[in-house]
């Protein structure tokens, strides 16, 4: 199997020494889409955020290919939890993040934002003052009409709706090129048909480019709608991973189990509302 | 200290303790009875702490008045001469203003010669550049007109300093927490020297004048602009610094990209404020010689001329009473 991530043995710990993440082991391949369910602090957003190193971990390795961070065919592997910081930047550059919050400068342009996710590439004395190529402003509309928001390209960014502003968001990412984009909680800020509306875009355009896609939820029909593949994590362990048919209520059960509960907390079916 | 209403039944209160999750489920089997005879949770009490604390503040405020030997004795005793003061101010001389003998205007120079740059012969030109180097701002008005100029001058500097130091004096910003320490410790401190501390010792190493002044100003200026920048660089939202470092992007595009827009607004109404300050503090400084309306309003009081010094105390009210209004507007403008 084609390999893009490799995480063995990844664990977190934090301040007074409590694991979040407890020696997790999981690979993921070119293309795929991937969907995490969790509870919240069942490690879902520190796992994504260990594989940008935006977390450092605490222990494990981390390996993907040598070509994706030089363009080369090369298949080598490099840990990236020992990697020098030059490196980690190529990496950082070949990975989208999306986030809850969606995490736009408010105060800027649509299209300064969307331009943002070049600054890994580009020159940086003309980016401190906003000054970018002309073909990269192209591919940034570009990248608008990709997410159907090219008619925005100039509004502030705050001047946008939850469910587009997320979609500029994912242009941002796309301007990296990326292998992989991490989504932690992409719809959790918002209502049901945005949500699918953020969702499908997401999947169109990992289609497309064949990027790898990991996407934390929590509703549990979408994880099963949109993952080729889901995982569930609990207690910061992996529970599950399979193909969606294979998740049972069995396996539901096991997910949202919480310690201190003498059962699952309701049911997440009827949390799911789409 | 607000009275708390009496609890009810004493025992309930372990129920209210409860965790959320067991009190949640307990609420439905509770419902048939009334909600008066349910344990609510109560505030916590204050009890003798709130007495305590304002014990002490009444302590430390007689204190405070003795210290300063209040008496309401002397104020009234005084009260005649401040009436006898005021009486002999009135009318203000507005002469000062608009008498044009006030500006003496060398003969040779006509008005166009004076303000346009119009090109003028060797004597006529150094006549010109005397006037307004040491004529006009001896005048009410080129004495206003020189407070402005160095309250602008003055921000001006602080905010080209205070700019790149507020980065480096933010937590989330300073490349390193030695750096940041150093600077925090260094600025506080220099902070405490007020501004016109700082202008007795500029006047003292480059003489009397409006430059002494400007510099005082940008001194103290920029040790408080460091200050309110750095705090304001803390209070951004980490998430889009979170975003924008996950592009790849290296330290001075994260700064320009996901700090700067968010604290531009908050700059742009400190560095205003601070001008408004500036303004009053260029006056003060003008009483200890360093140019301005201060020095002018100085000298008139020194020699008993009430009504020419009520007329620059007016033209200050008024010129403070601009800038306000005028920098509200301004800050409205941008946020």
């Amino acid at each position: 199997m084609d390999l893009m991530i490799d995480v063995q043995g990844l664990r977190k710990a934090y301040g007074d020494g409590d694991l979040i993440l407890k020696d997790v082991s999981v690979k993921f391949a070119p293309g795929e889409f991937v969907t995490i369910l969790g509870l919240s602090g069942a490690g879902k957003s520190t796992f994504l955020r260990c594989l940008n190193r935006l977390i450092e971990p605490t222990g494990g390795s981390l390996m993907v290919p040598r070509g994706v961070l030089d363009g080369s065919g090369s298949t080598e592997r490099v840990d990236m939890t020992k990697a020098s910081s030059r490196d980690l930047r190529l990496w950082r550059r070949r990975v989208g993040m999306i986030f809850q919050q969606f995490n736009l400068v408010k105060r800027m342009s649509v299209l300064d934002n969307v331009l943002s996710g070049t600054l890994g590439e580009a020159n940086l004395l003309a980016s401190i003052f906003r000054s970018f190529p002309k073909a990269e402003r192209e591919r940034a509309l570009h990248n608008l009409e990709r997410v159907g928001l090219l008619d925005q390209a100039y509004q502030r960014a705050d001047t946008l709706s939850g469910g587009q502003q997320q979609r500029v968001a994912i242009a941002r990412a796309l301007m990296q090129r990326p292998k992989v984009i991490l989504a932690d909680e992409p719809v959790a800020s918002l209502d049901p048909k945005l949500s699918v509306q953020v969702l499908d875009t997401l999947k169109r355009v990992a289609e497309e480019d064949g990027i790898t896609v990991l996407v934390s939820l929590h509703v549990l029909d979408l994880a099963k709608t949109y993952g080729d593949r889901i995982i569930g994590f609990q207690g910061g362990r992996i529970v599950f991973d399979g193909k969606p048919e294979a998740l049972s209520d069995n396996e539901v059960e096991r997910i949202y189990f919480r310690e201190g509960y003498e059962h699952a907390p309701a049911t997440p079916r009827t949390i799911a509302t789409v | 200290m607000l009275q708390q209403p009496p609890e009810p039944s004493q025992p309930s209160e372990s129920q209210a303790m409860q965790p959320e999750s067991q009190a949640e489920r307990k609420v439905p089997m509770s419902e048939p009875q009334s909600p008066e005879s349910r344990a609510f949770p109560q505030p916590p009490r204050q009890g003798w702490k709130g007495w305590a604390i304002g014990l002490l503040l009444a302590f430390i405020l007689g204190w405070s008045f003795a210290g300063v030997q209040f008496d309401f004795k002397e104020l009234i005793h005084g009260a005649p001469q401040m009436a006898d003061m005021f009486k002999r101010s009135i009318p203000p001389d507005v002469t000062t203003l608009t008498d044009p003998e006030r500006y003496s205007v060398p003969e040779e120079l006509g008005l166009k010669e004076l303000i346009l740059p119009v090109p003028l012969g060797g004597e006529l030109s150094e006549l010109k550049e005397r006037w307004w180097r040491n004529t006009f701002p001896n005048t009410v008005l080129g004495a206003t007109i020189q407070t402005i100029q160095m309250a602008l001058a003055g921000t001006f500097i602080a905010t080209l300093i205070a700019f790149p130091i507020g980065f480096l004096a933010a937590r989330n910003t300073s490349p390193s927490p030695i750096l940041y320490h150093a600077i925090k410790l260094t600025v506080n401190f220099l902070r405490t020297i007020p501004d016109f501390a700082a202008g007795l010792i500029l006047i003292a190493a480059i003489g009397l004048g409006p430059f002494a002044g400007t510099l005082a100003l940008a001194f103290h200026t920029t040790t408080v602009l460091v200050k309110l920048f750095s705090e304001a660089i803390e209070n951004i939202d980490p998430g889009v610094v979170e975003a924008v470092t996950a592009t790849g992007a290296r330290y001075p595009q994260v700064v320009s990209f996901a700090v700067v827009p968010q604290v531009i607004p908050d700059f742009i109404s400190f560095v205003l404020y601070r001008f408004e300050t500036n303004i009053r503090a260029a006056t003060v400084l003008g009483l200890i010689g360093a140019g301005g309306i201060g020095l002018i309003m100085n000298s008139d009081f020194r020699m008993f001329q009430y009504p020419q010094a009520a007329m620059s105390v007016i033209v200050l009210i008024v010129l403070v009473m601009l800038v306000d209004y005028l920098s509200a507007r301004l800050r409205r403008l941008v946020i």
